[in-house]
């Protein structure tokens, strides 16, 4: 289970933080609080995986709005911005990616830009519609359309 | 309920994604267990986002594994005798299994890093007394090379202080620019002194003692002392209390040299 997912959820965790020291913090904290629960899990509501990404995603976010990481943020200055863009970089092309990033480039304009900021830069839809001023209606939908053009793609390759 | 409308709505790709609330979450369950279609599309859904994360998977470090090792598995195994399901139980097994291996190549892999982390700081800490040698090393130079352009320098008279038959084998010269007035002083031989005494220079003028500043002998190359008028005529060093005295001590008088004329 470790070995299957750890990398999927480990990517989820760092786009959201930012941070590979607080990410791995947080991924221990969701392994652990999977193994605690994981009787708890029910097949019929859904796939193990979207289990798992529920409970590992809200600890990522939890992480974000917590006081550390405020301070974090507030301590942001120029240079440190630099360094976030590089690490950014990283992030996101250190995945073995370079397809999926292909199969991305393939949307319209507007579903690629919802999925890059979902997937890729670890947006939440709710901030993504605050901060570029969408209705939460609309990034649903375009988020919906794109998974369905991907899901085509994915299918075709 | 309009089916369409509901999956027109995104409602099961926000799902999916994990961005509803407990509560919304909660009604999701409810509907998708009340319609086959639902659930059909959800199950495709959370395919495609399953792929799409797989494929952005960015490996944790190797380690975490290992703390995840130690810190379930005294608790790895009452899960494993409460577990209902029998297929649950075989996947926690061949977990706790392949961690286990795992569990050793990250301690072995831990091992050799941190016997080059030792290596590295060993290196470092042998860089750091390099430099400091060299440092020492180009001070030194440095003062040598400024005591040198003194010495070269013709402006400057050395005035050769011999010892008096209060020490006999003492030995200190002085070079003297009596333009600019400057006086630096040069220990060939002075005996130790107690903390409590200090050397002490002084300039014959006119045939007056002037003070021209206090030293320890143990200085080694050119000391800078204070400047001495031009009509001076002899150098001379005293023994003195620690800081000087305002008039020599003349019976503690070590060496003493005339200034050459011309």
């Amino acid at each position: 289970m470790y070995d299957n997912y750890s990398g999927a959820l480990y990517g989820v965790v760092l786009r959201v933080v930012r941070n590979e020291d607080i990410a791995q913090e947080v991924l221990q904290d969701a392994f652990l609080k999977i193994w605690d629960r994981i009787a708890s899990y029910d097949e019929i509501k859904g796939r193990l995986f979207t289990w798992m990404l529920h409970l590992t995603r809200n600890l990522a976010i939890d992480r974000t709005r917590s006081k550390e990481m405020n301070k974090n943020r507030k301590t942001d200055d120029l240079a440190n911005l630099v360094h976030k863009v590089e690490n950014q970089e990283k992030f996101e092309m250190t995945v073995d990616a370079l397809g999926m990033r292909e199969v991305i480039e393939r949307l319209p304009a507007e579903q690629k830009f919802v999925i890059e900021h979902l997937y890729l830069k670890g947006y939440t839809q709710s901030e993504l519609a605050d901060e570029f001023q969408i209705p939460l209606g609309t990034v649903k939908t375009r988020t919906r359309l794109a998974l369905k053009e991907l899901r085509t793609i994915l299918k075709e390759d | 309920m309009n089916l369409q409308e509901y999956i027109a709505s995104g409602i099961l790709e926000a799902y999916a994604l994990g961005e509803l609330t407990e509560a919304e979450r909660k009604a999701v369950e409810l509907n998708t267990k009340q319609y086959p279609e639902l659930f059909e599309e959800l199950k495709r859904i959370e395919e495609t986002n399953e792929t799409i994360l797989l494929n952005l998977a960015v490996q944790p470090n190797a380690l975490l594994k290992t703390k995840l090792t130690t810190a379930i598995s005294p608790d790895g195994k009452t899960i494993l005798l409460n577990s209902s399901s029998s297929i649950w139980k075989y996947a926690v097994a061949a977990s706790v299994a392949v961690t286990l291996g795992m569990g050793y190549l990250a301690y072995d892999y831990r091992a050799k890093w941190k016997n080059s982390e030792v290596t590295l700081n060993n290196l470092i800490a042998q860089n750091r007394l390099v430099a400091q040698d060299y440092n020492r090393v180009h001070l030194k130079l440095d003062r040598i090379e400024n005591d040198l352009k003194i010495i070269d320098n013709p402006d400057f008279k050395k005035i050769v202080m011999t010892g008096t038959s209060n020490a006999p084998q003492a030995l200190a010269s002085v070079y003297w620019n009596n333009q600019t007035k400057e006086v630096f002083l040069s220990v060939q031989n002075l005996r130790a002194l107690s903390n409590e005494n200090q050397y002490q220079l002084w300039a014959i003028v006119n045939g007056k003692p002037v003070d021209a500043g206090v030293f320890d002998g143990t200085t080694a190359g050119l000391i800078k002392m204070k400047t001495a008028d031009k009509e001076a005529t002899t150098f001379a060093v005293t023994i003195e209390p620690k800081g000087g005295s305002t008039s020599p001590t003349l019976q503690t008088m070590q060496v003493a040299g005339n200034v050459g004329k011309g």
